[in-house]
């Protein structure tokens, strides 16, 4: 893991780690009602202040506490046109399963790549500090899996180039 | 006379449909007053505060480095952004290995919890953040809340200047380390409080 | 399979279990080749009678450049009349086959390229035209040739895809052939980018004899003025150059480099297709590997009533 990397990671995971203290929560606008209200922003007074965690300004990462939610959204590093074409690939990839993810969000938060909602249900049936270790570790890999990608696909245009050239020569 | 007649253009079109009735009832809970909420901020003037930052800097030049911390973190300037600017020249002068002790000696003091919780305060206040973005993407994700309360209550998202510009790696891994640091010997009961209070530096 | 053949596997394929001395039997089947060419394998009489039939989308822009006359040579005893609804047709008897095992095998393959023998006369008129101007260019110097000679030959447009077409030019020391290739989605555009990036690097960098490889999203010079060349600048079209030097021209070459330079358009996409499934079952697999992590946030499971197939229930032990 490189030098900067770390302590991005552990600041993420402190943060998340102290935003999801959650509990059940009536809305307060629809009886019988219960909505994230992070995203219902319907009561000012049960919404925290939002934290932003940056890297750099291509990396980093909003968590927008809530008394029963908390939303976690990445902007992941995108360096140039391949980068960008394979991270929006990939999360569009994971969107589309977001039912098997349970904590994902269908759609990221504007201005960044992927977003993750957690709700107090969420909490009460899984461990929390596994769910932390869900985010830091889907943050790490995600970075390590673009820049794969990448590589691979330098390594196999380099390779078929090479390969149609050579009976030319 | 008909009904029909009382029509007006705007009742003809469909754009009542989308009036958020909830935010004109005053009783709603989307119109809670936040400003309950907020504790009394200190009386704090702008004189007093160009006199504190002329202050830290002087200690500072010194050497004085803890104290200049010390300094920054007793007087919290609340909605100011000259002072987090100050803060940050603080912070970045003082080294990674002076980090902790000095923490140690701040978090022993008298109040010296509650200094840690300015101090993380500044440290998220810091982070760089496309504000303009931010905020329309939560607007337009949540539902047209009413502008009022949205002003006083989330207005930590502001942007700051100096900040977004400035924001390059360097300075944010001292940032960073800064965080690890406090948290290390504040416990994340000081990043709870500085999501949940009100005072926003 | 890195390169792409030349020859029609399935032809090939059909062919050679027919020439084998396999009893007769009755064939009609249609096959397709890459840029929408298809044959028509048929024992229309006898089944001993097979006949070959072959579609171009160009065919008529490669009568102009000589492909009949290409054909002919190629096939020689075998033309007949083009059956209806394709260009050109060969018929092959079982009854007078080569007796020589080779020959079968030659004759096998020779049909087995027939796309590549028909796409093969622009090519092959370029490089006669070539020949010509180096002959002609070689009685001036460089400055007082006339401008025929220097401009070169017309440029031979073949429109072999709907939207996307070769164009080959000749000069008195090159032959110049442009594929323009349209790139509809974002994806495809960036990673046909990279590919092309490495094709034109790798001259640079590994294989110095190789033909020279430009790319550029607007049309080239020397297309300049060229009918149906389309000026759009959307980003969605680009031009491949491929400079063929004296080298690549000796006419002992000729066969090899038209056959392979004609895979071009087809080699390129079908890797840009490859690495675009191997992204995608990587991301798969990620994916699962995510949901893995997930899953492990679930406290472990209490016993669990589950069924069997049959309907029984049964609880798994610890």
């Amino acid at each position: 893991m490189s030098q900067s990397l770390r302590p991005y990671l552990k600041c993420v995971r402190s943060s998340v780690t102290a935003a999801l203290c959650l509990a059940n929560f009536a809305s307060q606008t629809s009886e019988r009602h219960n909505v994230p209200e992070v995203e219902a922003q319907s009561s000012p007074e049960v919404l925290l202040n939002p934290l932003v965690i940056a890297r750099n300004e291509n990396e980093r990462v909003l968590i927008e506490p809530s008394v029963n939610s908390v939303r976690i959204s990445i902007k992941i590093k995108q360096a140039d046109e391949i980068e960008n074409i394979l991270v929006h690939k990939f999360t569009r990839f994971l969107t589309q399963r977001a039912e098997a993810f349970f904590i994902l969000r269908r759609k990221p938060v504007k201005g960044y790549d992927i977003s993750f909602l957690i709700t107090n249900f969420h909490t009460e049936e899984m461990l929390k500090h596994k769910l932390v270790d869900f985010i830091i570790q889907f943050m790490e890999e995600v970075d390590k899996e673009i820049s794969e990608m990448k590589l691979f696909l330098n390594a196999r245009a380099r390779f078929v180039a090479e390969s149609f050239l050579t009976p030319f020569d | 006379m008909s009904i029909i007649q009382q029509h007006t253009s705007a009742s003809l079109s469909d754009a009542w449909r989308t009036i958020n009735i909830d935010a004109l009832d005053p009783d709603s809970s989307q119109n809670f007053d936040t400003t309950s909420l907020h504790p009394p901020l200190p009386e704090i003037n702008e004189a007093d505060v160009r006199q504190l930052n002329a202050q830290v800097r002087q200690l500072l030049r010194g050497g004085d480095a803890e104290g200049a911390l010390r300094g920054c973190l007793e007087t919290p300037v609340y909605n100011g952004s000259e002072s987090a600017k100050t803060v940050t020249e603080v912070l970045q002068s003082i080294k990674a290995s002076d980090m902790s002790p000095m923490l140690e000696r701040i978090h022993q003091s008298p109040g010296g919890s509650e200094l840690l919780d300015v101090l993380i305060k500044y440290l998220y206040a810091w982070q760089p953040l496309p504000a303009p973005v931010v905020l329309l993407g939560w607007r337009e994700a949540g539902h047209r809340v009413p502008l009022t309360p949205q002003q006083t209550g989330f207005s930590q998202v502001g942007s700051r200047p100096g900040s977004t510009n400035e924001s390059t790696g360097a300075a944010m891994s001292v940032i960073l380390s800064w965080h690890e640091k406090v948290i290390d010997i504040a416990g994340l009961g000081s990043i709870g409080r500085c999501m949940t209070d009100w005072r926003k530096v | 399979m890195l390169l792409l053949d030349y020859q029609n596997v399935l032809i090939q394929s059909v062919l050679t279990e027919r020439f084998s001395g396999a009893p007769p039997a009755s064939i009609d089947q249609t096959v397709s080749d890459f840029d929408g060419v298809t044959f028509h394998i048929s024992t229309p009489e006898t089944k001993t009678k097979i006949v070959v039939s072959i579609n171009i989308r160009c065919f008529k822009e490669l009568v102009q450049y000589g492909a009949e006359q290409v054909l002919q040579r190629e096939y020689d005893q075998y033309v007949i009349p083009p059956e209806i609804g394709y260009d050109f047709s060969i018929l092959v008897d079982l009854e007078n086959l080569p007796a020589e095992k080779e020959e079968r095998d030659e004759l096998i393959k020779k049909i087995s390229l027939m796309k590549r023998n028909a796409m093969a006369a622009p090519f092959e008129h370029a490089y006669e035209e070539y020949y010509k101007l180096k002959e002609a260019a070689s009685q001036y110097t460089s400055e007082e040739a006339p401008q025929g000679v220097r401009e070169g030959g017309d440029v031979m447009a073949i429109h072999y895809r709907e939207e996307e077409a070769i164009y080959v030019k000749a000069s008195h020391d090159r032959v110049t052939v442009i594929f323009s290739t349209v790139f509809r989605e974002e994806t495809d555009r960036i990673f046909g980018k990279v590919f092309i990036q490495e094709f034109v690097d790798a001259r640079r960098r590994a294989i110095q004899n190789a033909p020279q490889v430009l790319f550029r999203n607007d049309p080239p010079l020397e297309l300049q003025g060229v009918p149906g060349v389309q000026t759009s600048t959307s980003g969605e079209v680009g031009y491949v150059t491929f400079v063929l030097f004296p080298r690549h021209l000796t006419p002992q070459r000729m066969p090899d480099v038209i056959s392979h330079i004609q895979t071009f358009r087809d080699y390129f996409h079908y890797h840009i297709k490859a690495s675009k499934a191997y992204i995608h079952s990587r991301m798969r697999r990620r994916t699962a590997d995510f949901l893995q992590v997930l899953r492990r946030a679930r406290p472990e499971n209490e016993e669990k009533e589950r069924k069997t197939a049959s309907g029984r229930t049964f609880k798994v032990q610890g």
